[in-house]
């Protein structure tokens, strides 16, 4: 078992990590736009959210696509650095990976980075574009990475499969119908109808809608089953000594984290209901000082119902059994007493791969930089939860953040 | 490619109609999935033990649409992730119901282990079990 220990910078400290501006463009199907064209537009953004041109970034943190090699290749080969002119300035170009939940680890390394002085400011890039790829590539793609090519390929498992062992489980354990369990796509559509950006924006949904939907992987319908998306965020790291320096008065810090790792192979889980969250719930409240009602919102995975349903109950958020429930009374909805993934989350904003987590990330930190569209940016946005996970949800992370 | 020995035994056993779990000569205790290394005590020397072939289903899944590559044909599938009495776990196959569904499963049933053909286990090299009717 992992010990707990202290961050070692505090809201004082000259070196002490902090989020300067964020940048994204409409999540969804565009077969027109280009990997490299969309994390040029993002950076951009990011930058002019923060003040900053290019050359002011010292290192460039790449986060990973999943639709091809080749373009994974560029980004791990330092091509970003030479499209923003940064050939001979730039200290440092590379990738972080953890699957879903790089957003989370790339926070980490990029706050390690700066707090111990190897970065001033790091720009984070992602670019996904697999809602343009050809769907069953994706499908087998997913089914041999991230599940043992040995022991559980050969069942068949694939994507929505491991989705749908958690949702049974979850659904087993805390007694929640398949209603309660659509009433969490409800929730988050609502949010997508405020957020410009989300794939989902113009499409109310019902949860008769959901539960009358095709099959797909007892027990989840087709329309709790995220959808493949393109899309790319982007966001700006740096001391906050330099941001002083700048000028910046809007600044988000990480007040502490927690992490969990629970298996790799989704048969190895020993809780299909519970997973990692109660482990790096409990971590993250040790190192921060937090506790679930210091929290104004929050930003959960939510590629199924049932990752961020047994999410909100590890964080003790909810009772224990009651995550659907939760939902199903509106307390995470527009208006609600608990604004939950209020892009749309991945369910409503689009499944951008390793960028469904960034995007939550850049939900929360545009949140508390107080810079969303005024149609969803909370009134109360000074602390907040990221929950982050993926692949086979083996691990759950967990960021709290703040307005400095 | 050559397959290392903790997957082609495994594999094997299921083609004898033996469900294997991987026994530690040197502690003694069980692993699944099979380790290079034992995870308790980190031992070389790791074994065998047929299991009982009986278990609690902790979860399962129905997939009837977006199959892998190569798996199209055997939809619906059903996957389950079963605990067995020796205190290990793994995902298998579930067998249809009489009807050729699913509808009789719930989690936490017993479950056994079932015998398939060596054709079939070298076609679908896993586990598959049985919903064992109370």
């Amino acid at each position: 078992m992992a010990e707990n220990w202290p961050l070692y910078v505090t809201k004082t400290s000259p070196n002490d990590p902090v989020f300067v501006g964020t940048g994204e463009i409409p999540s969804g199907r565009y077969p027109n736009r280009s990997f490299i064209g969309d994390l040029t537009s993002v950076a951009l953004r990011a930058l002019k959210d923060a003040a900053m041109v290019p050359a002011d970034v010292d290192t460039i943190m790449l986060i990973p696509n999943l639709h091809s090699i080749a373009d994974q290749a560029d980004l791990i080969f330092s091509r970003m650095v030479e499209e923003l002119g940064l050939h001979g300035k730039a200290k440092a170009s590379y990738m972080v990976h953890s699957g879903g939940s790089t957003s989370d680890n790339a926070v980490r390394a990029a706050s390690g980075l700066i707090a111990a002085g190897h970065a001033r400011t790091v720009l984070v890039l992602q670019c996904e574009r697999w809602g343009s790829a050809n769907l069953l590539e994706m499908i087998t793609m997913l089914s041999k990475n991230g599940i043992p090519g040995e022991w559980e390929l050969p069942t068949g498992l694939q994507f929505n499969a491991i989705g749908a062992l958690i949702t049974r489980r979850y659904m087993h354990a805390t007694g929640s119908t398949a209603e309660e369990m659509a009433s969490v796509c409800v929730t988050l559509r609502k949010w997508a109808q405020l957020n410009p950006n989300a794939m989902y924006r113009g499409k109310p949904l019902t949860v008769e809608q959901v539960v009358n939907s095709k099959m797909v992987a007892d027990p989840l319908h087709a329309l709790e089953c995220p959808m493949l998306a393109d899309g790319a965020v982007a966001f700006v790291m740096t001391s906050s000594e330099n941001a002083k320096k700048r000028g910046l008065k809007d600044q988000v810090r990480v007040a502490g984290s927690g992490g969990c790792v629970s298996h790799y192979s989704i048969g190895q889980e020993k809780d299909l209901a519970v997973l990692g969250w109660k482990t790096a719930s409990d971590r993250a409240w040790e190192q921060s000082g937090w506790g679930p009602e210091d929290a104004d919102f929050a930003e959960i995975y939510d590629s199924y119902a049932a990752v961020t349903t047994s999410a909100l109950e590890g964080l003790g958020l909810c009772k224990k059994g009651d995550g659907a429930r939760w939902f199903a009374a509106g307390t995470g909805d527009p208006g609600g007493k608990f604004p939950i993934n209020t892009n749309g989350g991945l369910l409503s904003a689009g499944h951008t791969g390793v960028g469904g987590g960034t995007a939550l990330l850049v939900e929360g930190i545009r949140q508390l930089l107080h810079r969303a569209e005024p149609e969803r940016q909370l009134e109360k946005a000074s602390r907040c939860i990221i929950g982050g996970t993926g692949g086979s949800y083996m691990d759950a992370q967990v960021l709290l953040l703040e307005r400095v | 490619m050559i397959l290392p020995k903790i997957v082609s035994e495994f594999r094997d056993g299921l083609a004898k109609g033996e469900l294997l779990v991987q026994k530690c000569d040197a502690c003694g205790k069980l692993n699944m999935y099979p380790r290079f290394a034992c995870p308790h005590c980190q031992s070389e020397k790791l074994g065998w033990q047929k299991s009982a072939g009986k278990g609690v289903l902790h979860s399962f899944a129905v997939l009837r649409a977006g199959a892998p590559e190569g798996f199209e044909g055997d939809l619906p599938y059903a996957l389950g992730v079963v605990k067995l009495g020796e205190g290990v776990q793994l995902l298998g196959r579930l067998a249809p119901d009489a009807d050729g569904d699913w509808s009789s499963y719930r989690c936490d049933d017993t479950v056994e282990f079932v015998a398939v053909p060596a054709a079939e286990v070298e076609r679908r090299p896993c586990a598959t079990f049985r919903r064992v009717k109370s």
